[in-house]
């Protein structure tokens, strides 16, 4: 306690003018990296021993199609499927989290508290108290994140289509937290738990506007991103079991002779009689189906990452207006 | 040291008690020339109240040629009041004249209040 | 350095936007002298926080100008100390850690000696966690972290509430003791007027969101008097603050203008009668010598 009066210039280090940050931080950097911690040792392990387990028991499982006693690992095909899906939504679930500890820890409680008035009264100004009390959990957070969603995706492909029941690439969830989008949205978290803690002042309101929001931007991008991008129209004929393509499928049903759109009745090939007479009645020509194939991958996670993370730069610009407004005014702001 | 008692019920000014108790002090020859009084800060740490009060009763005392102010170093006493030594004549005198006054049956406040209208007969006028 | 701590013009304060919206603050013009105590004294309400507020940089002036030690507030923030009235601090973090975070957040100026010796004065152990201190204790520690910025400005929101009489009488000599040494300026506000008396040389008297009486203590004290005397005495001329009839007898308090009447006796009011008549009596009584002989006929 008895810190020597440092004789400070310009030279200080980043990490000395943030030691404040870290002490009242600390039980929460502690939770993430826990957080980061137990996550990558089970995504290293899904990658790992299970995969090569999973491969292994479908192998003998697909031995046994032709053989007459059958022997094989079925604990090990479950084990895989339990924590792909465990460790896929902790994934997930992390921009939630940050976002919840943005508005109630981060800003919420110091307003609440008052004790964000005991800090902007300090040598530091409010502007440059929420500036540190973003940058450095972004990083942090940006970091975590990033880390995990890249081991997710080796995870996901460590099997090399070894397992028949893995994941594809569209499905909801591997979709997500294969890409970029959770790093974007834990900013965008961070950004809105800030404001929300500045703006009502109560951590658990905050708490909740903090998550609110996340949960929001990530909606509003999983249904303008695949509209956003041209996506591939395909037609099949009736013959097939129903529409053609696999990925990300906006829409699909019956085209007829007129070109109308119709819903897939979910009948099936027109081999069968039934479901020849079904079309006939309809007037229907063909399968159709509009999708994004997985080479649409790249554009549609890009699509989906800039707007939250143009939305987080807005939230943390907002942030600022409101704190700049609330401490000098609005004549400072113009 | 000399320590300051402030009394704020008194109605007496709080500069003023600062002045009567270095005097009192200087009479019962507790302080005696050469003696430093405590700083402005040391009394109003203890008594708490304003420093300029207690700068302002130095400043009196000062005035009054009862000590000096040497710069950097602090107040000093410059010479002492006529003293009234425990146990000169007059103090004998009125330890005897209590005494006939408690056993005449006369409480602390009786006395007190005969020897205030007493000495306001023969110092009237004059500055505390 | 200039020889004025504290100054507003013109000051106002209003919460919310809407035309119909309390004024915590107006019209408030005054100016405070480096190296005084200055106690600001009102009811609850009076807008006494507001004013610690503004000046603290913590809340925008809605009109006017509040100017500290000859710059804005926020320019001004690193020689100013400020504590609220709730004394917030980390409750997570031990003494120690609060007065090493008070050194992170005031780079180039902190005196962790006077912060240690604030604490340790208190018989603190450095390593308690502050959620388990007393009133008592967090005021010393807040106090700690604002006296260890060395501030030339110190704003202090009701600092002896839920304080105990030992520990207010300790503190106000901390207080003193920091005034004395670096001649901080000190402004408190207060809504007992007894536990200012003898520490504060100035005076800020709110009421209502305006500002009821300004000025050291020791000339607004000699301007006044108490009087009493037969209730048929004429006080016209005199600015009176407050006046009661018993019978046939007038008390009043007042700012004479010249020779008082013959049949009044008086002697200068204490502190506390002064605020106490100001606060009782018609609103500005100063500004409308007229009404408030009106209202005391």
């Amino acid at each position: 306690m008895t810190t020597a009066t440092a004789p400070v210039t310009g030279a200080l280090t980043a990490p000395h003018r943030l030691r404040w940050l870290l002490r009242l931080h600390r039980p929460a950097l502690y939770v993430w990296t826990a957080a980061v911690v137990v996550l990558t040792a089970a995504l290293l392990w899904l990658g790992g021993p299970l995969t090569d387990a999973a491969v292994h028991a479908w192998r003998q499982y697909d031995v046994c199609r032709t053989g007459a006693t059958c022997v094989y690992d079925q604990d090990a095909i479950l084990r895989y499927k339990d924590v792909y899906q465990y460790t896929t939504w902790a994934v997930l679930a992390l921009p939630f989290l940050v976002a919840a500890w943005a508005g109630a820890a981060l800003t919420g409680r110091e307003v609440e508290s008052g004790t964000a008035h005991l800090a902007w009264t300090q040598g530091v100004s409010p502007a440059r108290w929420l500036a540190a009390k973003l940058a450095a959990p972004a990083a942090v957070a940006a970091a975590g994140t990033a880390v995990l969603v890249a081991l997710h995706r080796w995870a996901w492909l460590a099997d090399h289509g070894g397992i028949d029941t893995a994941k594809s690439w569209s499905s909801f969830e591997t979709y997500y937290a294969n890409g970029p989008l959770p790093v974007a949205l834990a900013l965008a978290g961070l950004a809105a738990g800030a404001l929300a803690g500045l703006a009502t002042g109560r951590a658990l309101a905050a708490l909740a506007w903090g998550m609110s929001a996340t949960l929001a931007l990530w909606g509003a991008v999983h249904l303008a991103a695949p509209r956003l991008y041209p996506a591939v129209t395909r037609t099949a004929g009736l013959d097939h079991d129903g529409p053609v393509g696999s990925g990300i499928v906006l829409d699909s049903g019956i085209v007829t002779a007129d070109g109308r759109h119709l819903p897939d009745p979910f009948c099936g090939s027109s081999a069968y009689s039934t479901c020849q007479a079904l079309y006939e009645r309809i007037d229907a020509v063909g399968f159709f189906s509009v999708y994004h194939p997985r080479s649409h991958y790249w554009p549609l996670q890009l699509l989906a990452t800039a707007p939250v993370l143009a939305a987080a730069a807005l939230l943390a610009l907002a942030a600022f207006v409101l704190l700049r407004r609330r401490t000098q005014g609005k004549a400072a702001t113009a | 040291m000399l320590a300051y008692r402030i009394d704020r019920r008194s109605g007496v000014a709080t500069y003023l008690q600062i002045v009567q108790q270095t005097r009192q002090a200087l009479r019962l020859g507790l302080l005696v020339p050469g003696d430093k009084l405590p700083t402005a800060r040391e009394v109003v740490e203890a008594t708490a109240i304003n420093p300029n009060t207690v700068l302002k009763a130095y400043r009196e005392l000062e005035r009054e040629g009862l000590v000096e102010a040497r710069r950097g170093l602090g107040t000093f006493v410059r010479r002492a009041l006529a003293t009234t030594p425990a146990d000169s004549p007059l103090r004998t005198d009125l330890d005897a004249w209590a005494a006939r006054a408690k056993a005449a049956g006369l409480g602390r406040e009786d006395v007190a209040a005969l020897f205030t209208a007493v000495l306001e007969d023969h110092f009237q006028g004059d500055p505390s | 350095m200039t020889d004025t701590a504290l100054e507003a013009a013109g000051l106002g304060r209003r919460y919310g936007r809407r035309r119909a919206d309390r004024w915590a603050l107006r019209d408030c013009s005054f100016r405070l002298p480096a190296a005084r105590v200055c106690a600001v004294v009102g009811p609850n309400g009076a807008g006494k926080s507001t004013l610690l507020a503004l000046a603290a940089g913590l809340l925008p002036a809605t009109e006017g100008t509040v100017t500290v030690l000859g710059a804005t507030p926020a320019a001004a923030r690193h020689r100013i100390g400020y504590v609220a009235q709730a004394k917030p601090l980390y409750p997570q973090l031990s003494v120690a850690d609060t007065l090493a975070m008070g050194a992170d957040l005031n780079p180039g100026h902190w005196d962790a000696a006077t912060a240690a010796r604030v604490v340790s004065d208190g018989d603190l152990d450095p390593r308690t966690r502050v959620r388990t201190l007393s009133g008592g204790q967090r005021t010393r520690v807040a106090l700690a972290l604002a006296l260890g910025k060395r501030p030339e400005l110190l704003l202090l929101d009701e600092p002896m509430a839920d304080l105990d009489p030992l520990a207010r009488h300790e503190l106000m000599g901390t207080l003193m003791a920091q005034a004395a040494r670096h001649g901080t300026t000190i402004v408190m506000s207060s809504h007992v007027v007894a536990e200012l008396e003898g520490s504060c040389d100035h005076l800020l008297l709110l009421r209502g969101g305006r500002i009821g009486l300004a000025g050291e203590i020791d000339d607004l004290l000699a301007a006044h008097r108490r009087v009493s005397g037969p209730a048929d005495t004429v006080l016209d001329g005199h600015q009176v603050v407050e006046s009661r009839t018993t019978g046939r007898q007038l008390t009043a308090l007042l700012r004479p203008a010249g020779p008082l009447p013959a049949a009044l006796t008086g002697a200068p009011p204490t502190l506390e009668e002064l605020v106490l008549a100001h606060l009782r009596g018609p609103q500005d009584p100063a500004a409308s010598p007229a009404a408030s002989q009106k209202a005391t006929a």
